[in-house]
C-alpha cells in the first residue's frame, strides 16, 4: 500500500505542474484582460502535434522539440491578440470570449480534418527508462516534467516579480489606466503576455504528450482543469498557478483511486463550485 | 409592440410554405428542414437568454442532451409512452437548470461562461460514461416515434416534421409575446446594465434563473423530439460543439432580435448539410464566420441588413 | 441639529473596510423629511462607498441603516429602490441602445408593474422626461447623448421610480457654471414639488451652499463636521481637510 500512495502523490504533483503550468499564462492574461483566453486550448492542441511531428516524423531529440514547440505555441498566441484580441478588447470581455472560444472550435475542428480523430501515440524510448525511486517505480519522463515544470515556475515567478518588465505586466494588471499615465507601454505588455502564456501552454502539451497520445479532442479537458487552477488559486498569481494546480492535481490522483476513476474529472467541477461561492478571488488573488 | 401588418404578412406566406413542405421536395430535405426547425426552437430559447439577457452560456447542448437521453430511457428502457416521458423529462430539465442556474448565475460575465462550459463538458462525460443507462459510445438505438393520437400517427418523416413545425410555430409565437411586452424591456435593460437595472427595482437574479430556465426548457423539449424522430442517440451528438454551434447561430444571426437566431439557425443547418461531403469544411467554415461576425458585424445577419437600411 | 425634528432616515455606527483600509469609520446621521442634503469631503473620504452601503450594493461590517423606521441594511438593491430611495451613479449608467423614451419607460414598468397599461407608462415617462428637460430628445438613442444629457436620462428613469429619497452621486461633475445653477433649480423643484428628501455628494460647493440646508462632511471615512452652510465654511476642521483651501459660501 505504501507505494501506491507514493505513486499517486507522485502522479498527482506531475500532474498539478503540468495544469499549473498551463495555469501561469492564462491568469497572467485573465488577469490583465479579465479574459479566459479558451484558445490557449486550441494551443495545447496544436502544439501536441508539433510535437508529433518533431519526434517522430523529424527525429528531433525531445529537449529540442520542446523549445520548437514553446516557439509555435507563442507564436500562435501573439498572433491571436495582435490579429484579434487587440481589435475586439474595446468592445468588452464578452466579444472577446466568445472570439476566444471560436478559435478553440476552429482550431479543434481543423486537427480533425488534417490529422483524423485517431490517436497518434508518441513515444520518447530514451526517456521511457524506469527507475526506482523511494520504493515506486517511474520513468525518467515524469523526471524531466518534474525538473522543466519546476525550474519554468522558478524563472517565471522571478521574472514577474524582479524584472521590470514583470513589474510593468503587474502594474497593468493592477489599474491599466494608471500603468499608460506612468508610460507603460500598454501593447507590448499584452504582446509578452500573450508570448509567455503560448509558450507554457505548449510545453505543457509537449511535456505530457508522450504520456498519454496527441488526438485532436486533447485540449478540452487540460484546459478547463486549467481555468480551475487559475480560479483556486487566484488572479495574477504564479504562486497561485503552482500551488492550486499541485492541489488539483493530488485530489484528482487520489480522488481516482479513493472514489472514483470515471469521475475523476468532476472533481475539478466541484473545486471550481467551492471556490466561486466560498472564495472567489482564490487562495493568493488580489481582487 | 404593434405588429406592423407586413411582418404578419411575412409571417403567414413562410408558415404556408413550411406547412406544405413536405408535398414538394424530397423525405431527405424534409428531414433537414426538421433539423433544422429543431435548431431554430434552441435557439430562439438561448435568444432570450444571450440576446435579452446578456447571459452568454454554453449549456444549451447539455440540455438538450438531458431532455433526449431522459426521453429515450423512460420509453425504451421503461417502457413509458412518449406522451408520458415528454413532460417529464422536460420537467427534469427545468428543475436541473433551475438547480444550476441559482448559484450559477451569481457568477458575472467570464465566470458564468466558463461554469456553464464546463458543465456542458461534465455533462458529455456522463452521456459517454454511463453506458449501462446511455449506451455510451455505442450509442442508444431502437427509440420509438411518439405514439399515435387517435388517426395522427408519427412514425413517418413527414408527420414528425409536421410535429416539430407545430412545437415550433407555438414556442415562437409564446416568446415572441414574452419579449414584446414589457418583460421584453426589462430583460433588455439587465442584458446593458444590469447593476442600473438592479437599483431601479428590478430583480435581475430572478429574471436572469427565468431566462435561463426557458431557454434550458426550450432546449430540453426539442432535445425530446430528436429523440423520437432521428431514433438514434450518440454522445459526441452532445459535445460542447453543440453548444457552440449554437451560439454561433444566435450571433450570426444577431442576438436580440428572436428572428434573426432562427434565420441563422435555418442557414447554418442547411449548409451543413450541404458540405456533409466535405466534413473537414464544415465547422470550420463556421468558427471562421463566427470570427468575422465578431470583427465586423456583431450585430449579425439582422445587424447587416439593418446597416443597408441605414439604421 | 440633527435629532430634532423628525428624521426618515439615519444611519449609525456604519463601517465598512477593504482590508486594511477604512473607507467608512463608524458613520453616524440622520435626515429630517423634506431636507436637502450634502456629504462632502476630499477625494477618497468615503462619500461614494457610504452611498453603496445605504442603497445595498455593499455589506457593512458594523452598523445599520434605517429608514422610515425600518432597518434596511443590507438589502438587496432592487429591494431598497423599492423601498422608495433612489440613486445616481459617481460615473453615469444608462441603457446604451435604448432611446430616452424607452429608458426612462423600463423605469415606469418597474415602478407600476410588467401589467401596468401603456397609457398610464406613457404618462409617467412623459412627466419624467419634460421634468428633466428632456422631451425633444425622447426618441435619440442615449448612447448617441451628451454626459449631461446622459445624467438627465440617468435622473428621468429615477425620478419615475417615485422615491421618497434621492441619492445623487456626483450629479453636477462636468457641469459649467449654467448648467449648475439649471441643476440646482430643478433639484430644488424635485425636492418641493415631489416632496422628495436628497442626499447629494458634491465637489462643486457653489452648488452645495446654494442648494443644501444641512451638511455633512467626511474625512478618511470619519464625519469630521455637520451643520448649516455657514457653520461648515468656518468650520476649522473642515478647512483643515481641504488643505486652507477654505469652502466658499455662496
Amino acid at each position: 500500500m505504501e507505494s501506491l500512495i507514493l505513486t499517486q502523490f507522485f502522479t498527482g504533483i506531475i500532474l498539478g505542474l503540468i495544469y499549473g503550468l498551463m495555469a501561469i499564462g492564462l491568469t497572467m492574461i485573465w488577469s490583465i484582460t479579465g479574459l479566459p483566453d479558451f484558445s490557449q486550448g486550441g494551443i495545447y492542441i496544436i502544439c501536441g502535434y508539433v510535437t508529433y511531428w518533431s519526434l517522430i516524423l523529424l527525429k528531433i531529440p525531445y529537449l529540442l522539440a520542446l523549445p520548437i514547440a514553446a516557439l509555435v505555441g507563442l507564436s500562435l498566441s501573439v498572433a491571436f491578440e495582435r490579429l484579434i484580441y487587440s481589435r475586439l478588447r474595446p468592445s468588452g470581455v464578452l466579444p472577446c470570449l466568445l472570439a476566444a472560444i471560436a478559435l478553440f472550435f476552429l482550431l479543434e475542428n481543423l486537427a480533425i480534418a488534417f490529422w483524423t480523430p485517431k490517436p497518434k501515440m508518441i513515444s520518447v524510448p530514451e526517456t521511457e527508462i524506469t527507475i526506482d525511486l523511494f520504493g515506486m517505480t517511474t520513468t525518467y519522463h515524469r523526471i524531466l516534467i518534474l525538473i522543466i515544470s519546476i525550474t519554468l515556475f522558478v524563472i517565471v515567478h522571478f521574472f514577474v516579480k524582479y524584472t521590470k518588465i514583470g513589474m510593468a505586466i503587474r502594474a497593468v494588471a493592477e489599474d491599466k489606466e494608471v500603468a499608460e499615465l506612468m508610460g507603460v507601454d500598454t501593447n507590448k505588455i499584452y504582446i509578452i503576455t500573450w508570448a509567455i502564456g503560448g509558450a507554457l501552454t505548449a510545453i505543457s502539451s509537449a511535456l505530457i504528450s508522450p504520456l498519454y497520445a496527441v488526438w485532436p479532442g486533447m485540449g478540452t479537458l487540460p484546459l478547463l482543469k486549467a481555468l480551475v487552477v487559475v480560479i483556486l488559486g487566484g488572479f495574477g498569481s504564479v504562486i497561485g498557478a503552482l500551488i492550486g494546480g499541485l492541489i488539483l492535481g493530488l485530489v484528482e490522483a487520489f480522488g481516482s483511486v479513493y472514489v472514483s476513476a470515471a469521475y475523476q474529472h468532476g472533481f475539478a467541477f466541484i473545486i471550481l463550485l467551492l471556490t466561486l461561492s466560498l472564495r472567489p478571488r482564490g487562495l493568493f488573488g488580489k481582487r | 409592440m404593434l405588429k406592423l401588418p407586413r411582418e404578419v404578412i411575412i409571417f403567414i406566406i413562410i408558415l404556408a410554405i413550411l406547412a406544405t413542405l413536405p408535398l414538394y421536395v424530397s423525405p431527405y430535405v424534409t428531414f433537414v428542414a426538421a433539423i433544422a426547425l429543431l435548431y431554430a426552437m434552441v435557439v430562439a430559447g438561448y435568444d432570450v437568454l444571450l440576446g435579452y439577457t446578456g447571459q452568454l452560456a454554453f449549456c444549451q447542448g447539455a440540455f438538450y442532451g438531458i431532455g433526449a437521453y431522459t426521453s429515450a430511457i423512460l420509453t425504451v428502457k421503461y417502457g413509458w409512452s412518449f406522451w408520458q416521458a415528454l413532460p417529464v423529462s422536460v420537467l427534469l430539465v427545468a428543475l436541473i437548470s433551475a438547480a444550476v442556474g441559482y448559484p450559477a448565475l451569481r457568477l458575472r460575465g467570464a465566470y458564468f461562461a466558463v461554469t456553464t462550459f464546463y458543465l456542458a463538458h461534465f455533462m458529455y462525460l456522463i452521456f459517454l460514461n454511463e453506458v449501462s443507462l446511455t449506451g455510451g459510445p455505442l450509442g442508444f438505438k431502437g427509440i420509438r416515434p411518439p405514439e399515435p393520437i387517435g388517426p395522427l400517427s408519427f412514425e413517418s418523416i413527414e408527420s414528425g416534421y409536421f410535429l416539430i413545425l407545430v412545437s415550433f410555430v407555438i414556442i415562437y409565437l409564446l416568446l415572441r409575446r414574452l419579449v414584446n411586452t414589457n418583460i421584453g424591456y426589462v430583460l433588455r435593460s439587465i442584458a446593458q446594465d444590469d447593476i442600473l437595472a438592479e437599483s431601479i427595482g428590478i430583480n435581475t437574479a430572478m429574471y436572469k434563473l427565468l431566462a435561463f430556465v426557458i431557454s434550458a426548457v426550450i432546449a430540453g423539449y426539442a432535445g425530446v423530439l430528436y429523440a423520437h424522430f432521428f431514433r438514434l442517440l450518440h454522445p459526441t451528438t452532445f459535445s460542447w460543439f453543440l453548444s457552440e454551434m449554437v451560439v454561433i447561430m444566435t450571433l450570426v444571426g444577431g442576438a436580440g432580435s428572436l428572428i434573426g437566431p432562427i434565420l441563422g439557425a435555418a442557414i447554418v443547418t442547411f449548409i451543413l448539410e450541404l458540405l456533409r461531403f466535405a466534413p473537414e469544411i464544415r465547422y470550420i467554415s463556421w468558427a471562421i464566420a463566427l470570427l468575422a461576425i465578431l470583427m465586423f458585424e456583431p450585430r449579425g445577419l439582422i445587424g447587416f441588413i439593418k446597416r443597408l437600411k441605414g439604421r | 441639529m440633527q435629532e430634532k425634528g423628525n428624521y426618515i432616515f439615519r444611519v449609525m455606527n456604519l463601517t465598512k473596510s477593504f482590508g486594511k483600509l477604512i473607507a467608512v469609520n463608524d458613520l453616524s446621521f440622520a435626515i429630517n423629511e423634506g431636507e436637502r442634503a450634502a456629504i462632502i469631503g476630499p477625494n477618497g473620504a468615503g462619500k461614494t462607498t457610504t452611498f453603496n452601503l445605504i442603497t445595498g450594493h455593499l455589506k457593512p461590517d458594523k452598523g445599520i441603516v434605517e429608514f422610515y423606521g425600518k432597518n434596511i441594511t443590507g438589502l438587496p438593491p432592487h429591494k431598497i429602490c423599492r423601498l422608495g430611495i433612489g440613486r445616481t451613479f459617481q460615473i453615469v449608467r444608462y441603457f446604451p441602445d435604448f432611446t430616452v423614451f424607452e429608458h426612462v419607460l423600463v423605469g415606469a414598468i418597474s415602478r407600476h408593474g410588467l401589467r401596468a397599461p401603456i397609457d398610464l407608462l406613457k404618462r409617467q415617462v412623459e412627466d419624467a422626461i419634460e421634468k428633466v428637460g428632456l422631451s425633444a430628445k425622447r426618441n435619440t438613442l442615449v448612447r448617441n447623448l451628451t454626459i449631461v444629457d446622459k445624467k438627465r436620462v440617468e435622473l428621468a428613469t429615477a425620478l419615475t421610480l417615485k422615491p421618497k429619497l434621492l441619492l445623487l452621486d456626483e450629479l453636477m461633475a462636468g457641469l459649467n457654471p449654467a448648467e449648475v445653477d439649471e441643476c440646482v433649480e430643478l433639484l430644488k423643484r424635485i425636492n418641493e414639488e415631489d416632496k422628495i428628501t436628497l442626499i447629494v455628494v458634491e465637489h462643486v460647493m457653489r452648488a452645495v451652499m446654494k442648494l443644501c440646508n444641512h451638511i455633512i462632511v467626511m474625512h478618511y471615512g470619519k464625519k469630521i463636521a455637520e451643520g448649516t452652510p455657514m457653520e461648515i465654511a468656518t468650520n476649522k476642521a473642515v478647512i483643515e481637510a481641504y488643505l486652507g483651501e477654505g469652502v466658499p459660501y455662496a
